[in-house]
């Protein structure tokens, strides 16, 4: 009985979707087109050749070796060689370098007279991930420039190889980089990104299903259709929305693992379940608000703002151990900071599947939130004074 | 005389009209109100309190120390003494370790072994083994450069130590140790502030999106109400002068929003702020511009009221992305980067983090200066002819 009224306002949206052009774009061409803008933005995954200048006001043998290992590092690229550091830094300002190093002239003589020699760097810091990239790779040039002559000053006053390799290093630190041992930005960006896409196209196409009955007054037709269920009347609905997110879900894991090739250490399993869950969740607000709003543009402002938002506050690029209390608390209140702690869990760290449990249950929290509105949804659907808002 | 007195009155009159009906639209349509004057106040808001805290101090770590020595402890407290970390864990075991990491109550692991202090003592080199989590890139950040740069301290004190043992005179033992001195600094944001490094951009991106989506819901309400009010929309001459008052309109009302984002907020949440007020707001200006010709070049084809919403709204992570500012442009494909010069977006998250971070003068971002008036002018010229076709 219910099932056949569900099947009827099913038909009756499927043909909506084909008339629909806008409705198409929300289901289809977005996704594809979102998330290969997504895919292609971090295709690279790490930034290489990023521009310095290297002031090198010695212009000696050793000096020159110098700056050629700057150059050899992984992120910078030696582009500029100027005179002295004002054009440096005006070659910061005009957005051409993003670094300069200063070598001081008396350099060789200095580090071959064995007195310490000073090298400075400067590097800009209103790009924080560049910054980092270029003040580990200039930091580890010099650090071993200066080992390889420390060796050759060891070695000139009569110590062995050996026992000045040990002088060398009295403290050797082995690094392991646990999870994404390359760091890898693509490898945790994408799968942040890619959810915010498939999240944000999941609450506006479902705002926008339910919401356009009121607006256009069609309302009371589609809950006679659905013989007066209301439950009926809106999975009927949504249903052709949450096939076609959940196939953009499978089809996301699919590009961030096989694609993007981000690493899977954890379980498939619960990565799938919570993306079913993070579609579910999105379309649960969705039809709440709009049920609260009655509002179509309203609706789609409110869960817009809501979707995007969501980002800042999951902790995946500040993190939330960082963050003033009241963001803290207010990151509760997105289903996406729920579901990036299982990506983070079961794609990056292959974390045991029992701490997946307490996100994947914060997440089915936000399902119970259109239980609160059916009945409104009813009145909704039957009182005129609730439709043609804009 | 007559004639050209008259076109004058017109010209007046085509843009104050526009000028005051616009005005007038933007704050009775309680939807154009919301996008195009509240929303920029509320984003700005939120994101500065999500970013606000700026920096990440006190990572907890963990530290199984198997030596148990004097030196290992002494290394211990270094960890703790740090900005950065703060040893909060004392495990016994990796495997306990591992579960505090996965647990997220520790961000990174130090092993010290139980040779450690007898090898210092030996003159032999001692290990020391971190383990890092890399799946927060900030966290791994902050543990790995505070780990690293302590344990090499404290490796060069052990150098010069032994060099002065073995009878080095100190300055000469200290120019082994050190032969290169390395000083680095960072600018325009010393303490590499998270929002001092994304909220320029961010506050950029949500006035482009703000406007196209606002823009975009008047212009697919109007097309939507009154198909007829385009014929005269679209009055002989009166094209240029009705955009123009429309612009105008928009100007007005973000100047009123972004004294709030580039005046006030700055101020309470301490953002870089170096560079010179006039450069900035003639700059900031040309971008309104540019933004308002491109959101007035789409609203002309948005049907309803919702479209520029259901259509626009996903755009906003990518184009901050395309800008090649947050994420590296060396790290994206270089045609994608072309693309996203389209964007009057691009150019102004670059002259504005020049401008008011770094303090760069008009004369430094003229290449982004050229690129908005050529996108002003070219979807301008997109928004006049779309309007004429529709008329």
């Amino acid at each position: 009985m219910k099932g056949a009224a569900v099947g009827l306002v099913l038909r009756r949206e499927l043909r909506r979707i084909a008339r629909d052009a806008v409705y198409r774009w929300l289901l289809v061409g977005l996704p594809i087109l979102s998330f290969s803008l997504i895919v292609l933005l971090f295709e690279k995954g790490v930034a290489r050749n990023v521009p310095i200048a290297v002031a090198d006001e010695d212009r000696t043998p050793l000096s020159r070796q110098l700056v050629r290992m700057f150059d050899a590092s992984p992120t910078a690229e030696v582009r500029f060689q100027p005179a002295s550091s004002l054009e440096c830094e005006r070659l910061m300002r005009e957005g051409r370098i993003m670094a300069f190093v200063r070598i001081p002239s008396g350099f060789e003589r200095q580090v071959l007279g064995g007195r310490p020699a000073a090298v400075e760097s400067r590097i800009t810091g209103t790009n924080i991930s560049v910054n980092g990239l270029l003040a580990r790779d200039l930091q580890s040039a010099v650090t071993t420039f200066s080992a390889g002559v420390q060796l050759r000053l060891l070695t000139a006053a009569g110590l062995s190889a050996e026992a000045a390799e040990a002088q060398l290093m009295p403290v050797r630190f082995h690094k392991h980089v646990l999870f994404n041992p390359w760091l890898n930005y693509g490898y945790y960006l994408v799968p942040g990104f890619l959810p915010m896409m498939l999240l944000l196209l999941t609450a506006l196409s479902t705002v926008y299903a339910v919401g356009i009955e009121l607006r256009e007054g069609s309302a009371a037709e589609w809950l006679r259709l659905s013989g007066g269920s209301v439950v009926a009347a809106l999975a009927g609905k949504l249903l052709p929305v949450t096939g076609m997110m959940l196939l953009w879900g499978g089809v996301m894991l699919f590009v961030e693992i096989a694609v993007v090739g981000v690493p899977l250490n954890g379980s498939l399993g619960l990565l799938a379940l919570a993306t079913l869950l993070l579609v579910l969740a999105y379309q649960a607000v969705a039809v709440t608000v709009v049920a609260l709003t009655a509002n179509l543009r309203l609706a789609l402002s409110l869960c817009g703002g809501y979707s995007v938002l969501a980002f800042s506050f999951s902790g995946l690029t500040f993190p939330l151990m960082a963050m003033w209390a009241p963001a803290r608390w207010l990151s509760c209140v997105f289903p996406f900071t729920y579901y990036m702690q299982v990506v983070i869990d079961q794609l990056l760290r292959g974390a045991p599947a029992a701490l997946s449990v307490p996100p994947l249950l914060g997440l089915s929290l936000f399902l119970l939130l259109p239980a609160g509105v059916l009945p409104r949804w009813r009145r909704l659907c039957t009182e005129e004074r609730y439709w043609g808002k804009i | 005389m007559e004639s050209s007195t008259s076109s004058a009155t017109d010209t007046r009159c085509g843009f104050s009209r526009a000028f005051r009906e616009e005005l007038r639209t933007v704050f009775t349509d309680e939807g154009a109100l919301l996008l195009l004057f509240f929303a920029l106040l509320i984003y700005a808001a939120a994101y500065g309190v999500a970013y606000g805290a700026q920096v990440v101090r006190n990572v907890p770590i963990g530290v199984i120390d198997e030596s148990r020595t004097a030196a290992s402890r002494r290394l211990v407290s270094l960890f703790d003494a740090g900005p950065d970390t703060f040893v909060a864990y004392a495990p016994t075991d990796m495997e306990e370790a591992r579960e505090l990491l996965f647990r997220r109550k520790i961000y990174g692991i130090v092993y010290i072994p139980s040779d450690y202090e007898r090898r210092l003592l030996d003159g032999e080199p001692a290990d020391v083994a971190i383990y890092a989590d890399a799946s927060y890139f900030l966290l791994y950040r902050q543990v790995f450069q505070e780990l690293a740069a302590t344990i090499g301290l404290t490796g060069a004190q052990v150098g010069l130590q032994r060099l002065v043992a073995r009878g080095t005179d100190l300055p000469q033992a200290e120019a082994v140790v050190q032969p290169v001195a390395y000083r680095s600094a960072n600018l325009f944001n010393p303490y590499l502030g998270y929002a001092s490094f994304v909220m320029p951009a961010i506050l950029v991106v949500i006035i482009q999106q703000t406007l196209l989506i606002g823009v975009g819901l008047i212009g697919g309400t109007r097309r939507e109400r009154q198909p007829a009010a385009l014929a005269a929309f679209a009055a002989p001459g009166g094209l240029l002068r009705r955009m123009a008052g429309r612009t105008a309109a928009y100007l007005t009302v973000y100047g009123v929003t972004m004294a709030y984002a580039f005046g006030l907020q700055y101020r309470l949440f301490h953002y870089p702020d170096n560079g010179s007020a006039a450069v900035l707001l003639l700059f900031l200006l040309l971008y309104l511009l540019a933004a308002a010709a491109l959101a007035q070049a789409l609203a002309v084809h948005f049907r309803r009221r919702e479209d520029s919403l259901l259509l626009l709204l996903w755009s906003s992570i990518p184009v901050l992305m395309i800008s090649g500012v947050s994420f590296p442009r060396e790290g994206m494909p270089g045609w994608l980067y072309a693309l996203g010069q389209l964007l009057p977006s691009s150019h102004a998250i670059d002259g504005v983090i020049r401008i008011r971070s770094m303090g760069a003068s008009l004369g430094e971002v003229l290449p982004q200066v050229m690129w908005l008036l050529l996108l002003t002018l070219l979807y301008g010229g997109w928004a006049l002819y779309g309007a004429r076709k529709r008329g």
